[in-house]
Formats: C-alpha cells, sequence, structure tokens
C-alpha cells in the first residue's frame, strides 16, 4: 500500500494575468472568452460591462456569471477575488456551474499579484482546491520602455512573470520591439516573451507554466527551467544571463542562480528562507528551485515573502541531484544569499559535531 | 437569443473532477448492473471484468479490459427464470463465484455457482450450492478471495427468521474441492432466527426497517481469523472465525438509531487501525438520507469509536436528481493481483452522485478529491445515473457501473 497520491494533480491551475494600465489585458480577456478552446475554462474578471459580449454568445447568465456559447466561464469579481474563488468552487461542487478545469484571473492594472498569490496558499479552501499555474504580464509593445523607466509596479510585474506577452506589436517597429526585450530581459532573464496583436492569443500558450504534478517528469524539467539544468547556475551563481545583461538601467532586478552540492536538511534550508523573505520579502521577487533535502527533492516557489507549499516529487527528475534555486531580487548581492545559505547548513552541522 | 438558464446539476448534466471518461459500454442494452464486479487475469494476459447483473434475464457478463479504452463484452449469460437476479460475485484465478437471490423465498434455483472460467468465452459450471428453502431467498453477496472459502449472505433451508425480512445471515462455504461445497461455518444476530434464546433486536422504525440480515462479509488475508460484515441494521459487525465452527462477536457498533440503518460495508485499514464503513441508500429522492461512509477508529476491537464521516456529496444538488443519493459499495482492496489497494484512497459508488475519491490521511478530516458524475443514461427510469457498484484495477482505472441502464463507465483518475 505504498503508492500515495500526486498532491498537486487534483488542484484546480489558476493563471494571472497582470499588466500594467493600457497594456491590453482587456482586449486579450474579451477575444479570450470567445475563443473555441476556452470551454471549461473559468474567467475572472474586475468588471463584466467593460468587456462587452455579445448577447448572442451568451447562454446563461447570473448575477455575476455568464456562461458562454463556448463553453466558458466568465465569472466578475464580486467582493474580492477570495470570495469569488471559494464560491466558484462551491458552486462547481453542487452543479451550479458547469465543471471547469482551470481559472484566468484578470488583476487590476497597478495590482501587485503579490496578494492574489498569497490568498492562493493562505486560504485553506483555496490552497486546498487551487494552484497557482503561472503569472502572465502583458508588457505594452508601444510605451514598454517607458514604463520601465517610470513605474516601479511595471518593473515588478515583469520581473515576476512566468511568461511575458509583448502587445501591440503591429503598433510599434522591430527595431522598437528589440530594445524592449532587451529591457525585459534585464528585468527577468528566464520567462519566455511572445508577441501578440490585437490580443490574439491561443489560451494553450497561457497554462500548463507551473508545476502540475508531484511525479517527476520531463515536464518538472521544463518547469524547473533551463537555467536550472545547463550549467549556468554554476558555483559562482553569475550565470551568463547575469552577466551579460546587468546592463545600467534596473540594475537593482538582478537574476541569480545558486547551486548546491550538499544537501540540505529541511530545517537548515526552510530557516535560511524564512529569515530572507522576513528580512527583504519585498526585494525577493521571485524564487523557484529544486532542493536536495536529504536527498529526497523538493521544489520550492515563492513569489515575495509568500513561499508556497513546497512539493516533495517522487524522485528526481535527472541524474543532477544539486540543490539549484533562481532568485529574482531587487537590491540584493548574490554572495548575501549564498552565504546565508551555507551559514545555516554550517550552523547545523557544527551543532551536530558538536553533539 | 437569450436561453433559458440552465443549472448544471440537471441529470442530463455530467460532473467530473480530476476523472476522465475513458470508454463507456451499454453491454448490448442490458446495462443494469449489481454489486458483483471482479477481474481476472487471463492465462493468455488478458484482463477480463466480471459483471453481475442487477436483474434478470441477464446473469453475468465478462467484458475484456485488457485496453480500457477499448472494452470488449465476451460473453453474456441469461439466468434459468425472471424470479432470480445474480447480484454478486468474485473470482479468483480461474474460478467464478456467483450468488443468486430469488425475488421470493422457496424459489429454486437459488444459492452459488462455482463456474471454472479459464476459457473465459465459455464459462463452465462446475458445481451449484443449493441455498433455497421455505424461508429463503438465497444469497444476496459473496466474498471470495483466497480460493477457498467463500463467505457470503445467505438464507438456508434449515433457517427460519423470526422477522421475514432477517432471512439472509453469515454462511461459509469451504470450496477446496469446488465440485462440492460444503458448509463450515455460520453466525446469526442472536435474537433473529426462531427458536432463539436472545430477545429479538428492537426494530428501526417502519419506513427505515430493513431488517438484521448480512450484507458485506469480507476476510481478508492481512487477518484471516477476522470477517468484517456489514450487517444491515444490526451495525457493523466484526467476528472471530478462527474456529469457524465456533464463531464469536469481537466488535459491534452501530450508528442507527438515530441514523437509518442499513450498514452494507466494512473495510479495514489493517496498517491504521481503521474501519471505512459504507452505508446504502435504499429509498428514492432522498427519503433516507443521510447515508454515509464513515471513519471508525477500531484500535481497540471491544470499543469501537466513529470519528468522522466522509464529506457527502451536496444534498442539494443530488437528493432530487432521480432515484437514490447516498453512499453504497466501496471498492474494498481486493488482494488479487489485479486490484488496486490503498490504505488511504477509498474509492466508492453514490448512486446519482456518481463515483467519488476520497483521501482519508487525515481520517478525522477527509477529503474528496475526485468524482464522476455521468449524464442521465439512456431510458434509465430513475432518470438520472445509478452507480451501483465500483472496481479499481491496479493501473488505477476505475470501472463503475450503473443499476439500470448505463452499464459500465471506465475512468481514469488524476490524482
Amino acid at each position: 500500500m505504498t503508492w500515495s497520491r500526486d498532491v498537486l494533480a487534483g488542484k484546480i491551475p489558476v493563471t494571472l494575468v497582470t499588466g500594467f494600465l493600457g497594456s491590453g489585458k482587456t482586449t486579450l480577456i474579451s477575444k479570450l472568452l470567445l475563443h473555441p478552446d476556452m470551454r471549461r475554462v473559468a474567467v475572472v474578471i474586475n468588471e463584466i460591462g467593460e468587456i462587452g459580449i455579445d448577447h448572442d454568445l451568451v447562454t446563461m447568465s447570473s448575477e455575476n456569471i455568464t456562461l458562454l456559447a463556448n463553453g466558458c466561464i466568465c465569472c466578475s469579481v464580486r467582493t474580492d477575488l477570495q470570495e469569488t474563488l471559494r464560491d466558484l468552487f462551491a458552486q462547481r461542487r453542487v452543479g451550479e456551474v458547469f465543471d471547469f478545469d482551470r481559472v484566468i484571473v484578470e488583476t487590476t492594472g497597478l495590482a501587485d499579484p503579490a496578494p492574489v498569490v498569497q490568498t492562493l496558499t493562505s486560504d485553506t479552501l483555496l490552497a486546498a482546491h487551487y494552484r497557482l499555474d503561472g503569472l502572465i504580464t502583458l508588457v505594452d509593445g508601444l510605451h514598454g520602455v517607458g514604463q520601465i523607466d517610470q513605474q516601479t509596479e511595471a518593473v515588478k510585474q515583469i520581473a515576476i512573470a512566468d511568461k511575458i506577452l509583448v502587445t501591440k506589436t503591429d503598433l510599434t517597429s522591430v527595431d522598437h520591439l528589440e530594445t524592449l526585450c532587451g529591457r525585459i530581459r534585464q528585468l527577468n532573464a528566464q520567462s519566455p516573451i511572445e508577441f501578440i496583436r490585437q490580443g490574439e492569443v491561443d489560451p494553450k500558450r497561457l497554462i500548463d507554466l507551473g508545476l502540475s504534478s508531484s511525479r517527476a517528469s520531463l515536464k518538472t524539467l521544463q518547469f524547473l527551467g533551463e537555467s536550472l539544468t545547463d550549467g549556468a547556475a554554476s558555483a559562482d551563481g553569475a550565470g551568463r544571463y547575469l552577466g551579460q545583461r546587468s546592463a545600467a538601467h534596473n540594475a537593482a532586478v538582478k537574476t541569480l542562480s545558486l547551486r548546491f552540492t550538499e544537501p540540505f536538511e529541511w530545517l537548515s534550508f526552510s530557516s535560511a528562507l524564512e529569515l530572507l523573505t522576513n528580512l527583504r520579502g519585498p526585494d525577493l521577487l521571485r524564487i523557484k528551485g529544486i532542493v536536495n533535502v536529504d536527498g529526497y527533492p523538493v521544489v520550492v516557489q515563492g513569489v515575495q515573502h509568500i513561499i508556497e507549499t513546497p512539493v516533495k516529487m517522487d524522485r528526481w527528475p535527472s541524474d543532477d541531484k544539486d540543490s539549484r534555486l533562481v532568485f529574482i531580487v531587487r537590491n540584493m548581492e548574490l554572495d548575501v544569499i549564498r552565504n546565508l545559505f551555507q551559514a545555516v547548513g554550517a550552523i547545523k552541522s557544527s551543532f551536530n559535531s558538536s553533539t | 437569443m437569450l436561453q433559458a438558464p440552465q443549472s448544471a446539476s440537471r441529470a442530463d448534466q455530467t460532473l467530473s473532477l480530476n476523472m476522465k471518461l475513458l470508454a463507456h459500454h451499454e453491454l448490448q442494452g442490458f446495462g443494469g448492473l449489481g454489486e458483483g464486479m471482479g477481474m481476472q487475469l487471463t492465462s493468455d494476459g488478458r484482463r477480463i471484468l466480471w459483471l453481475a447483473h442487477e436483474s434478470a434475464p441477464k446473469n453475468f457478463s465478462g467484458v475484456d479490459v485488457t485496453d480500457p479504452q477499448n472494452p470488449k463484452l465476451i460473453v453474456q449469460t441469461e439466468l434459468p427464470h425472471m424470479k432470480l437476479r445474480s447480484n454478486s460475485l468474485d473470482v479468483v484465478g480461474n474460478i467464478m463465484v456467483v450468488a443468486y437471490q430469488a425475488t421470493t423465498v422457496g424459489v429454486k434455483p437459488a444459492g452459488i455457482d462455482i463456474f471454472d472460467v479459464s476459457q473465459p468465452e465459455k464459462p463452465h459450471l462446475l458445481s451449484h450450492f443449493d441455498c433455497s428453502g421455505p424461508y429463503s431467498r438465497g444469497v444476496h453477496a459473496v466474498w471470495f478471495v483466497d480460493g477457498r472459502y467463500v463467505h457470503m449472505s445467505s438464507g438456508a433451508a434449515d433457517f427460519q427468521p423470526r422477522n421475514p425480512l432477517d432471512d439472509q445471515f453469515y454462511r461459509i462455504i469451504d470450496i477446496i474441492n469446488p465440485e462440492k461445497p460444503v458448509e463450515v461455518g455460520r453466525w446469526w444476530y442472536p435474537g433473529t432466527r426462531e427458536g432463539d434464546e436472545a430477545p429479538p433486536p428492537p426494530r428501526l422504525p417502519t419506513q427505515f426497517d430493513t431488517g438484521f440480515r448480512t450484507h458485506n462479509t469480507n476476510v481478508f488475508p492481512e487477518q484471516p481469523n477476522r470477517a468484517f460484515v456489514g450487517y444491515i441494521d444490526g451495525g457493523a459487525v466484526v467476528l472471530d472465525i478462527s474456529d469457524m465452527k465456533n464463531i464469536k462477536v469481537v466488535s459491534q457498533w452501530n450508528h442507527s438509531p438515530p441514523f437509518n440503518g442499513f450498514t452494507h460495508t466494512v473495510l479495514p485499514l489493517f496498517d491504521r487501525g481503521l474501519w471505512i464503513v459504507s452505508d446504502e441508500c435504499v429509498q428514492d429522492n432522498g427519503a433516507d438520507w443521510p447515508k454515509l461512509v464513515w471513519v471508525v477508529d477500531s484500535r481497540n476491537e471491544a470499543n469501537p469509536v466513529p470519528i468522522g464521516t466522509f464529506p457527502a456529496p451536496p444534498y442539494d444538488a443530488f437528493a432530487k436528481r432521480g432515484g437514490r443519493f447516498g453512499a453504497h459499495n466501496l471498492h474494498e482492496n481486493l488482494p488479487g493481483p489485479t486490484s488496486f489497494r490503498s490504505d488511504t484512497i477509498i474509492v466508492g459508488s453514490f448512486f446519482n452522485a456518481g463515483v467519488r475519491v476520497y483521501d482519508t490521511s487525515n481520517p478525522y478530516q477527509v477529503q474528496e478529491i475526485a468524482y464522476f458524475v455521468p449524464g442521465a443514461p439512456k431510458l434509465s427510469p430513475a432518470g438520472a445515473i445509478q452507480l451501483n457498484d465500483v472496481y479499481v484495477d491496479d493501473r488505477r482505472i476505475v470501472y463503475t457501473v450503473d443499476r439500470f441502464t448505463g452499464g459500465l463507465y471506465i475512468l481514469e483518475m488524476n490524482i
């Protein structure tokens, strides 16, 4: 009776779509709602009136839920997102709404996505039934460079994204897009960038960004990202990303890759992580990685001070059993982080040897 | 045009969470199935799922589920007459035991058949063990997992119950020679047989009085000296069967009254000191609600303590959906090579609330982790699905059957 459950498989994935004001979220969402592949997807938006859905395409409508002809459920936020996601799950379970398989949430333009992530991890009902699949950030192809220069929120939204969609690419030049992509890469070295126009995007491109199973597979490696496996996360941490891209602008945001050969004890590792989030939470934009805890692989992810529940994998996804972590941080030095993790390990081991 | 609002809780709506339908087989129009499901691994490597029908005219069907996405009906047999139902079966190796229960007492044949199914297309009858009698309807359920003993809920020619509802009791039949089955043990609830010293047990209120008789009589290799018996209105009874001629009660637990009776299955989780106990819903439209699955702490056999119930499917969505709504069969961690076994994941059938999967890792806070509620099968008199039984194989493929017309549904769990 050793078979055990995949702790992630049963959870409904949630994709957050964020982006600075005017970056094209409403256009994207209104196109997405009508896409034929949106069956069994619930889309949570701020204001249904903004979207302007053709009545011919509405098959059912209630106070805040509209069912569309393609099987997509469009749900406007009533009081807050927490309540809305709870309601949606409850209604799904009693059969009041069709069984949706995933949720896409549109965040408001100025909103910091971190509180949404916190809601998903701290609300026990939501944490039991949903998981964060990914953060998608829309960047205005026309005004993105200016926003990165002037708006710290825009910088953060890009830095924490799992995928970046550059919009309005039909309104700008190739040169400008190149400059913009260069600026994006300084803030976020790893996440894929895609160009879209008029909000046209295949819903499949917005999903399966996160860890969907605690059973290791090729997908686990994809989720962990190239930088964790191609050796770029070298012992000095200054992988090719950082070295090449610490340009003048926004040098404060950095991607740091760390690799540890010695396995951690969970207590040491979590103490270090806790210390880091307690002291520098706002500057830890994103953490992602796989940690060797007494030989077992544990996937760790976090957005700012919120660390999601670590996931113990059933086995290592490849032969590489080193702990590999990527931090996207603001105003922090690589050595500080590395030394911290080494120090807790050292304290623990010296304690062990003296007792 | 704006259409009328539609509620997804309509009976024609399929509901699912973490389960995917791989295949559906209507069994050639005889899709009313009972609570006998067993899987045979043939010598040529095929997996045959044996299914007992709920009612006449069909007896049992064999479905090749080697490829679960492409099930093939390979045999379907007939009952000798319409006053009989097979309802229950079990298979070990190439030996299959099938139960026969008549609609009224005194009807023949009623008892068990033992088949050689080494050629699954041509089941070969080895013997019939007669359980008919002036007060007997025959056999309702069999448990046969060790290749030797059939533990069953049965009447007998020499057994006269005080109340006709109490006609079936626990009997053990030794089929070491499958051509000559012999009874080697029996136990009945004290006071239910005419002539018993014990007084008759107090009955439940008339509308819930379904009888003090056995339903499932399970014995596992982990503890071969214990029989875990769902005694319907008599609750959960665990018996010491180390001396089959002298069976003794070791545990008794009954939630009724105040609950509405019908204890169906007692499934022990040996390593955890727990029993998972299921009720059976036997009335339509939620009339006997709540019918639940219970978690009982059994560490002290003499004092079983209920510590919780499984989160029940929502009453509002299902009670009036059509037919019965509530617990029934559980996948029972059968010892054979083809059965899924878990001491945390429990799969059950809940009539119109479909098949449901639970994680009992925290026995005080069981979680529902998956479900599949098929839309109403065509021509179903209940107007809704009525999933009657469930079997999970070692590939974690879930097989579940409808009580009336829907036949077999084959599902994959994403858990």
